[in-house]
């Protein structure tokens, strides 16, 4: 209790009245609002510097530390696989090189291919990801919050998810062609389900008690869904869209590899057909660092929306 | 007013928590419920909330029957329950949503520094103690200046430290605008310092077995003859509410049923 309280007390206090009789309990109270208030006070200054201090702490040093870290093992296995190469251990044939495919990205990117194919398979991803995630946050709140539309909507979606992607592949291509829009709707499909489930799931763990407060402060559906539902399943939404976003990479190839001539995907069957193993392994490198990247992507622009957090990895 | 008229809940599995309550709040009074565990107090109390309906009778609140929550009735729970992704402020404006900005904002700043808790406005629910989060709750819920206030046991998680400061607190705040409070808890002595009337109720089913009238001057002193008066009164009352529920329904509470087993 501040300063603030004790003034506030003073009208009200239990202790006004008989000063002799309670003068023990007066003497124990003012002992103890007097030690509170030393703790408060002693608090008070030494919590913005700590956390001031601990910010500083935290940003040059740890993040690069962790971001090496994470950088340690992909760099030995290059390292070794190089040195199998070069020792003569490998015929570095079937099995490319760092520095081989490190040339193929070289060569691909003077001649212009390597910007269009990303560019061409990046747009894909990118569109089929807006639609998908837009899709299924919209199909996994109703679901959420209606028990009746979630009993009759729900084993069809399930359904749905049952089936692989890749047969998806030729209905679509009747449907929309060879063009984009089949690609676009396939990763689409994928990244849906991912995302549908995960907000679902989510709504329905969502706390009771919370619920409690939006029910006493008498939100209309669509304000609780946004004021409540929604926020507090944020954390594992993220999950999801992660989780979306790999399988829309995934299906990605998919879409590529089965008639396309443009992309990431179109470069692995290229690289096939012309026996290139290098473009192959270069196409596939150049898969994990965008994949890496586009999900780097969603945390870094996630995390100020989770700071609230008191979760195991709050400190991260 | 509020008045309870006949009010019964059975459950749809069969166990009925409330028979026959019936009884009425002046506004502005103070009503503490007391007693054993099982004498539905909370149920009670969410059924004036509205967040259940009663089975049988009528919970009325100035000639309107109340099935859902209301405006005019807040309600502080026994957890915080401040939601963890918006700050104090945020939490202790929620209600306010659909007032203008500066309103809302000065109203909050108002409500804060009323419970003590203004340099916290800018932090998470998870960076405040279990005091400094209830107080946030009990701002939360007057900042919408409701007729009624409910409070379900609002410091039965606290230290007695704790607790009776906020005792204090809460009686503070309610000199301000005089809600009508029904409080309920199961620590006697909070009862009397709270109450202008104690209603205890006994269990299986619940009901309301006696009111005792505290007839105490405030501020209360929690030292004074008067106040040990009223405190064993309502003990004796607690007794007598177990004693009863003894010869009418249950075997196995005959025993040891006594004054150590009223909570």
């Amino acid at each position: 209790m501040d300063a603030r309280d004790k003034r506030g007390h003073d009208g009200g206090g239990p202790c006004a009245a008989r000063p002799g009789a309670a003068s023990t309990y007066v003497a124990f109270r003012a002992f103890a609002m007097s030690s509170a208030d030393v703790t408060i006070s002693a608090e008070r200054p030494a919590v913005p510097a700590e956390r001031e201090q601990a910010q500083v702490q935290r940003d040059p040093l740890e993040r690069f530390g962790w971001l090496f870290l994470g950088l340690v093992l992909p760099l030995l296995l290059a390292l070794l696989l190089e040195a199998a190469v070069q020792l003569g251990l490998s015929n570095g044939r079937l099995v490319p090189p760092p520095s081989v495919i490190f040339q193929t990205f070289v060569d691909l990117a003077r001649a212009g291919e390597l910007q269009r194919h990303v560019l061409v398979t990046t747009g894909r991803v990118s569109a089929g990801f807006a639609i998908g995630v837009i899709a299924g946050t919209l199909a996994g709140a109703i679901t959420g919050y209606s028990a009746l539309i979630r009993r009759m909507l729900d084993p069809t979606l399930q359904a749905l998810r049952a089936i692989p992607s890749i047969a998806w592949v030729p209905l679509f291509v009747l449907w929309f062609g060879i063009f984009e829009s089949s690609k676009i709707t396939l990763i689409a499909v994928g990244v849906f389900f991912p995302v549908y489930l995960g907000v679902m799931g989510a709504i329905l763990s969502v706390d009771r008690k919370l619920v409690e407060v939006g029910r006493v402060f008498r939100l209309s559906a669509a304000a609780m869904v946004w004021r409540i539902l929604l926020p507090a399943v944020l954390p594992s939404y993220v999950i999801a869209l992660r989780s979306g976003l790999g399988l829309g990479w995934m299906f990605v190839v998919a879409a590529e590899l089965l008639g396309a001539s443009e992309g990431l995907g179109y470069l692995l069957i290229d690289g096939q057909q012309l026996g290139k193993p290098a473009e192959i392994v270069a196409a596939i490198v150049a898969f994990a660092i965008i994949g890496k990247l586009s999900d780097w992507i969603i945390v870094i622009t996630t995390a100020p929306f989770l700071r609230w957090e008191d979760a195991f990895a709050a400190k991260r | 007013m509020l008045a309870l008229d006949h009010v019964g809940k059975t459950y749809p599995n069969g166990v009925r928590a409330l028979h026959d309550v019936s009884l009425e709040v002046e506004p502005g009074e103070i009503a503490v419920i007391i007693g054993g565990s099982g004498c539905g107090k909370s149920t009670l109390l969410r059924l004036v909330c509205g967040l259940d309906q009663p089975t049988q009778g009528a919970v009325v609140l100035d000639d309107a029957t109340i099935t859902e929550p209301q405006e005019k009735i807040g309600i502080v729970f026994q957890e915080p329950r401040l939601l963890p992704w918006l700050s104090i402020a945020d939490n202790v404006g929620f209600g306010l949503a659909h007032r203008r900005a500066a309103e809302r904002n000065q109203r909050v700043a108002t409500a804060l520094d009323r419970v003590g808790l203004s340099d916290k406005a800018r932090m998470w629910p998870r960076e405040l103690s279990g005091g400094q989060s209830q107080r946030a709750a009990i701002a939360r819920a007057l900042i919408t200046r409701p007729e009624v206030m409910l409070l379900d046991e609002p410091f039965s998680a606290l230290d007695a430290f704790t607790r009776i400061d906020l005792q204090d607190h809460l009686l503070n705040l309610w000199a301000d605008a005089k809600p009508t409070l029904v409080v309920v808890t199961h620590d006697v002595d909070e009862a009397i310092v709270l109450a202008d009337r104690v209603i205890v109720m006994s269990p299986r089913p619940g009901r309301v077995f006696a009111e005792v009238e505290t007839d105490l001057p405030r501020p209360r002193d929690r030292q004074s003859a008067a106040f040990d008066f009223a405190k064993r009164r309502v003990m004796a009352a607690l007794d007598r509410s177990l004693d009863r529920a003894i010869t009418t329904d249950d075997r196995e509470t005959r025993a040891t049923a006594g004054a150590a087993l009223w909570w």
